[in-house]
């Protein structure tokens, strides 16, 4: 109700209460982003999503369903990005290493690194495919429900169960390579 | 790129503060800036039906230097217009408040520029009907957003009030 209300205030202009809103927000809109994309790129990408929030709020149909609207707005950010990102990395890989001199393979390596760099994500979190990554995000550290993932994801309750049950073995899995033990 | 905060960064905390992200979205935020999308809309399409208005009734053939003038004149206006359009559609959100302002704006500009362009025709004896035909549309359209905007302002306020009556409520009883 609290962010219903706030929500409200929101559409209503109230500049205090769209202040409010972005500190409120702000953490759980930076944690995905991060979850999602390198340090560096988080704050832009954070600003990117706010500015399409706000621009968006006054069509927001459901206040109460804010959380789920918000996250399907950064989740189509970052996507965006992360789509710009992986096409420059195979343009920039398209050339054969073979043929290179020593600066452009440097170049090449540079955007490997840049995107070892982004997959490595929050510690425990580093190594998992993306869409496994994003519903532990959403689930664990957005505290989303199974139906809101749902939703954010635009795919069936079903495939967020089983998404998130294949996550969660493969960070078993990941954490079991790297020495830990329950 | 991001400006570099007191201290050292840390991976996994924001590195703009919630107050920084706030100074950043300070264009939407601001009322002033909201409303300046339906300004500049207003005005421009106010100031080109006016001149539009005035080298249309123009008794007898103009100079070239003054069909260019007005020609330019219109255009400036329909740029301003546009840019207007392009603010209120893509850039900046108008929230209920914003668009009650927008309508009234719109309504009170309408008004004014039908009365101008009815005045103007009639003193030249020429085009009074088509005026009134636009100049009512216009009217009639701003007034359709008006009564628009205060219907949704209306419901959103009453949902607040709802909303803010459960809290007392359910304060009470706790």
């Amino acid at each position: 109700m609290a962010d219903e209300l706030l929500v409200l205030r929101c559409r209503l202009g109230e500049r205090e209460a769209l202040a409010e809103l972005v500190r409120a927000w702000h953490a759980p809109v930076w944690t995905y982003v991060r979850g999602m994309l390198d340090a560096a790129r988080a704050d832009d990408v954070a600003q990117e999503v706010w500015l399409a929030v706000l621009r968006g709020l006054p069509r927001l149909k459901e206040p109460a369903r804010f959380a789920p609207w918000l996250f399907t707005i950064a989740r189509r950010a970052v996507a965006d990005h992360l789509r710009e990102e992986y096409r420059r990395a195979e343009t920039a890989a398209t050339p054969e290493l073979g043929e290179q001199a020593p600066g452009e393979q440097a170049d090449v390596v540079d955007v490997v690194e840049a995107l070892v760099e982004r997959a490595e994500l929050l510690a425990a979190l580093s190594g998992l495919p993306v869409t496994e990554r994003e519903i532990l995000v959403l689930f664990y550290l957005e505290d989303l429900s199974i139906e809101d993932c749902a939703e954010v994801c635009a795919i069936p309750s079903g495939t967020v169960k089983s998404r998130l049950n294949r996550a969660r073995r493969l960070l078993r899995e990941q954490l079991a390579e790297k020495g830990y033990s329950r | 790129m991001t400006p570099e905060p007191n201290g050292p960064k840390k991976p996994d905390e924001p590195w703009l503060s919630a107050e920084e992200m706030i100074g950043r979205l300070s264009g939407v935020l601001s009322p002033w800036q909201r409303i300046r999308g339906a300004v500049a809309l207003l005005a421009g399409v106010a100031g080109a039906v006016f001149i539009g208005s005035l080298w249309a009734t123009e008794p007898g053939p103009l100079p070239v230097g003054t069909r260019l003038a007005f020609a330019g004149l219109a255009v400036f206006c329909l740029a301003w217009a546009g840019y207007g359009g392009w603010l209120v559609t893509r850039r900046v959100p108008l929230f209920a408040a914003d668009q009650v302002y927008a309508g009234r704006l719109a309504l009170v500009a309408s008004t004014l520029t039908m009365a101008l362009t009815v005045a103007l025709t009639v003193q030249r004896g020429t085009g009074v009907l088509a005026a009134v035909l636009l100049g009512a549309l216009f009217v009639a359209l701003a007034a359709t957003l008006t009564v628009r905007a205060h219907r949704t302002r209306a419901a959103l306020l009453r949902r607040r009030r709802e909303l803010l009556d459960q809290r007392a409520t359910g304060d009470r009883t706790s």
